[in-house]
């Protein structure tokens, strides 16, 4: 499905890929939490830290456990930034 | 000594932070983190110099901010609470529990039991057998001793390097051996053998039961879809000064039910073993409530680690009331631990994706302690089914 935020879309690629330390070939724009070993539970943390520090979003509890996946980050960030 | 930290703990931290205080360095006899979170209150074991009291400092404001600057503020969930469940008892049982010889303090954190609390620990052992047995859980054996290059692959030190006890026995060398029968004494509270006398550490003293099972599966592919275990070990993990009365024990032991295979199944047990436990709990009489939580993860990782579990709820804590301190006590705990063990220690389903694991866990002598916390030890003050059992 394509992204109707596509500079979005490759800037939270960009952010995943660099976190991880994975090249930006495989962070697809549907990957989710666990498809990569990168992507594990502290993964998972660098990542949220990331948004915060890279988007300004709120990150907490609720957030941590809802933003499994690129397109669920990508929607969270459109709708918490007047970007 | 008092410490201001350079940052107010959260109120949700302040216990956590107080907890790892004890191993900020062996000077310290004990610390107390003010409820308000802008003070902390450090006994130490000698009085301190100038230079003694600017490490500290600096070592405190390390912990503090590696715990609590950026923490995320956790989902407490109440997930039961039959806590306002009367109880007859109110004082603290120990003192009775020493009086009376059914509890020896051997060491710091090391007890041994009478008869009174050993049956207590038996019947309660039994009660959870009936959650296993619900699920025709297969019986296993485990050792004490717990392989050091298989926690290291489930990356334990990382996570809880400050509970570890190390297992090692005097290298193979007969000038070492003899020298050590000759001269080794108790002395200044130790062993006075030196270091290089010890092998170097293969094993640890297990500090969890259930990891001994999926060791045993490691780099397999299972031929079933599901394993449900159940075994009994002793668990040792140390907590310096938090080593008080039986609420933490450096040595204990735990009961446990281990669920092995997909997400689903192993969350659908995991509620499955709560409504099974719901209705035995309360037979037992027990004051308790049952929330999310977090394991006591080292300070390094502690504030991503915590906020992971607690945001997927990968653990839920069943606490007892102690009415005398008008505290809680985690006597169990329902676990998940997603496919994290499948995919550090390379274990597939059939269909090849990585196991999911979880486990329902009961510390015996902290239930039991709970227990004699809310009735006594006065068999004639029991709820029946136990007074029954064991009079």
């Amino acid at each position: 499905m394509q992204s109707t935020h596509p500079e979005l879309l490759q800037n939270v690629r960009d952010v995943i890929a660099k976190i991880l330390n994975v090249p930006l070939a495989d962070v697809p724009a549907e990957m989710a939490f666990g498809d990569i070993p990168q992507w594990d539970s502290m993964g998972h943390m660098e990542v949220m830290l990331a948004l915060e520090e890279n988007f300004s979003v709120p990150v907490n509890a609720d957030t941590i456990g809802e933003l499994v996946s690129v397109p669920l980050i990508v929607e969270y960030i459109s709708q918490n930034t007047h970007a | 000594m008092e410490i201001l930290p350079s940052i107010t703990i959260p109120a949700h931290l302040v216990s956590q932070v107080q907890s790892k205080l004890a191993y900020v360095d062996e000077v310290i006899a004990s610390a107390v983190v003010a409820e308000t979170g802008d003070k902390i209150s450090l006994t130490l074991h000698r009085k301190p110099d100038a230079a003694l009291q600017n490490t500290l400092n600096e070592k405190v404001q390390f912990v503090v901010e590696q715990m609590a600057k950026g923490s995320f503020q956790p989902k407490v969930e109440i997930l039961e609470d039959h806590a306002a469940h009367a109880v007859p008892f109110s004082q603290d049982p120990m003192p009775e529990l020493l009086a009376s010889g059914e509890v020896s303090k051997e060491e710091i954190g090391i007890f041994s039991f009478g008869p009174l609390f050993t049956r207590l620990v038996d019947y309660f052992e039994a009660r959870f057998l009936e959650l296993a047995d619900s699920f025709d859980a297969k019986p296993y054996r485990f050792p004490t001793l717990m392989s050091a290059r298989m926690l290291d692959r489930v990356e334990y030190f990382r996570a809880f390097p400050h509970s570890l006890t190390f297992a090692a026995h005097l290298r193979e060398d007969l000038d070492i051996i003899n020298r050590f029968a000759e001269q080794a004494a108790y002395e200044n509270e130790g062993l006075n053998a030196s270091m290089d006398s010890f092998s170097r550490i293969q094993a640890m003293l297990s500090p969890a039961v259930c990891y001994h099972l999926y060791f045993s599966l490691a780099d397999q592919t299972l031929k079933e879809d599901t394993i449900i275990a159940t075994a009994v070990g002793t668990c040792f993990r140390y907590e310096s000064s938090n080593l008080t009365s039986l609420e933490r024990l450096w040595n204990f032991t735990m009961r446990e039910v281990i669920f092995v295979g997909s997400k689903e199944f192993v969350l659908e047990k995991r509620e499955q073993a709560r409504d099974f436990m719901r209705p035995i709990l309360d037979e037992l009489g027990l004051a308790y409530h049952v929330e999310s939580a977090n394991d006591p993860f080292f300070i390094g990782e502690f504030r991503k680690q915590a906020a992971f579990q607690n945001a997927f709820q990968l653990k839920y804590e069943i606490r007892a009331r102690l009415p005398f301190k008008d505290d809680t006590l985690a006597v169990g705990s329902y676990n998940y631990h997603q496919d994290f063990f499948g995919r550090h220690l390379n274990i597939n389903l059939p269909d090849g994706s990585p196991i999911h694991t979880g486990c329902v866990a009961f510390g015996l002598e902290r239930i039991v302690f709970a227990f004699l916390a809310q009735y006594g030890l006065q068999p004639q003050d029991w709820p029946v089914s136990v007074k029954e059992a064991l009079v």
